[in-house]
């Protein structure tokens, strides 16, 4: 096993390797940049950013405004938008659509291979976003690809997070995913600012805890 | 058993030769055709390993296919063919795996895979009860042969039907992929697979399970069992065992809509806890007239 996954900017403790996180909360609140600040890491890591609603160059953008060092060889954009983007510093593949859960699968354990025979061990893996993939495919389907990814993830001692917007869904398809995930963290935005409260973790906050945004 | 489907001869023995050197049981087909038959005919499958250029059409097609036949499977498409030259867009829902069998040491790969998939059954569309295996080993040790169980849930369903006044009850238990009846009351149903009952919810945890109206629930919507069998009021409690395993469900059912009261819920809880005691009885009987060594 490799060591556990780290998150320096935010008030969360290293998170055992092969764990996959459910982050919960508004989609244009500090749930997403959450989420997407839990994909920076060290150096010697490799970043898949799963994209199903965004342009490649918008999530790199936000990606990178957040702290991750986006390089064409450690980190790879799965784009089902399509609308291939020129001049984006990381490697994109593309994919039909937010319904070809089978391609998003396939494509994952590929680029983790390339990851493997190119030296990078360390994986972080984020799915943006878990409600457009719902707004698309049934919930038995959905659960069937989050379960595999998440088993996949745990056998590679990688790090996965997937977000989802729970007031866009029934609270019981919602719970029925964070059941594949290892744990799960539910963001609010509070009047000072964004919280988060972790549920199934060792050693993070379970109370609403304020965390900074990025400036 | 594993299923390993590829139309080249060599490179198929090689297959079934890596996963019987694991320890697995494998066997070799060369055609989708070939797979669907075995499929039908021999029953679900731990695995499929699939080349994607098969004779009579493609290996993702048969991954689909094979979600019908056997939905649990962990489904691998094993192949030289590159993922930029296979189109996964008209098989988006199928989700497999994909190991490149171009790498130096393919088969050790997909073995594994396949290994970590089977073990932790990451391919189901349904979550699972913690410690699944040891859940699983738990149910196999009780005589659950419903004609050696005599009457007795039989007359326990019958009880609970008229208790509660609900059209219909049940006692199933829940192996590794399907749930089996014990007894149906006021219902008849069939072996029926894991991701299409409601009972595969019910076990995640120890409490009563309620829905009041399934129509409404996104995991039940549209479940064909349910709809023919004309039921949208369900509520179990779970068989567990004196170890704690959840292998089963004492259930009632309706056809309208209804609320359960706490007096409800300890009634329900009193069946299951009957029929567990009848399954333990029969379970030391059965090891009373075969004693160990």
């Amino acid at each position: 096993m490799t060591d556990a996954y780290g998150f320096s900017s935010l008030p969360l403790a290293d998170i055992r390797s092969g764990t996959t996180v459910l982050v919960a909360g508004p989609t244009h609140g500090g749930a997403r940049e959450l989420a997407l600040r839990m994909l920076a890491g060290e150096s010697n890591e490799g970043a898949i950013i799963v994209s199903t609603n965004e342009r490649s160059s918008r999530i790199v953008g936000e990606c990178q405004r957040v702290g991750l060092d986006v390089r064409a060889d450690s980190t790879v954009v799965l784009d089902c938008v399509g609308d291939e983007d020129q001049n984006v510093p990381a490697r994109i593949l593309p994919l039909s659509g937010p319904s070809d859960l089978t391609g998003i699968g396939m494509r994952f354990s590929d680029v983790y291979r390339d990851f493997q025979q190119a030296g990078i061990e360390r994986v972080r893996t984020g799915l943006y976003t878990t409600s457009t993939l719902l707004t698309f495919n049934d919930l038995q389907t959905v659960s069937r690809f989050v379960h595999t990814l998440v088993g996949r993830i745990d056998s590679v001692d990688g790090f996965g997070v997937l977000l989802i917007d729970p007031s866009n869904h029934d609270e019981r398809a919602v719970s029925t995913l964070a059941q594949f995930c290892n744990a799960r963290v539910d963001v609010r935005d509070a009047d000072e600012g964004p919280e988060l409260r972790a549920r199934g973790l060792a050693n993070q906050p379970r109370d609403w805890t304020a965390f900074a945004p990025v400036e | 058993m594993i299923l390993c489907i590829d139309p080249d001869e060599d490179a198929r023995a090689a297959t079934v030769r890596a996963f019987t050197e694991a320890g697995f049981e494998a066997r070799g087909v060369a055609s989708a055709a070939d797979a669907r038959q075995s499929l039908r005919e021999r029953g679900a499958v731990d695995a499929l390993v699939a080349e994607y250029d098969l004779p009579d059409g493609t290996g993702l097609e048969l991954v689909n296919d094979s979600r019908e036949l056997s939905p649990d499977t962990a489904c691998v498409l094993f192949t030289a063919v590159s993922l930029d030259d296979i189109d996964t867009e008209a098989f988006g829902g199928a989700v497999a795996d994909y190991v490149s069998k171009d790498d130096p040491d393919a088969r050790t790969e997909v073995v594994d895979r396949v290994e970590q998939s089977v073990a932790f059954q990451t391919q189901t569309s349904y979550p699972l009860p913690e410690n699944e295996p040891a859940r699983v080993a738990a149910l196999e040790r009780y005589a659950v042969d419903p004609a050696a169980l005599g009457g007795t849930i039989d007359r326990l369903a019958e009880l609970a039907t008229a208790l509660f006044g609900v059209d219909s009850a049940t006692v199933g238990v829940l192996d590794a992929h399907e749930q089996r009846f014990l007894s149906c009351h006021g219902v008849s149903f069939d072996t029926t697979d894991r991701e299409e009952t409601v009972c595969t919810y019910a076990i995640l945890d120890d409490e009563v399970t309620v829905f009041e109206d399934t129509r409404d629930d996104p995991r039940f919507g549209d479940n064909e069992g349910l709809a023919a069998a004309n039921i949208r009021f369900y509520a179990s409690a779970p068989l567990v065992t004196p170890e704690g395993h959840r292998i089963g469900t004492f259930c009632i059912y309706d056809s309208e809509p209804r609320e359960v009261s706490e007096q409800d819920r300890h009634h329900l809880q009193l069946f299951a806890s009957e029929v567990m005691e009848q399954l333990t009885l029969r379970r030391r009987l059965q090891n009373e007239d075969e004693p160990d060594d």
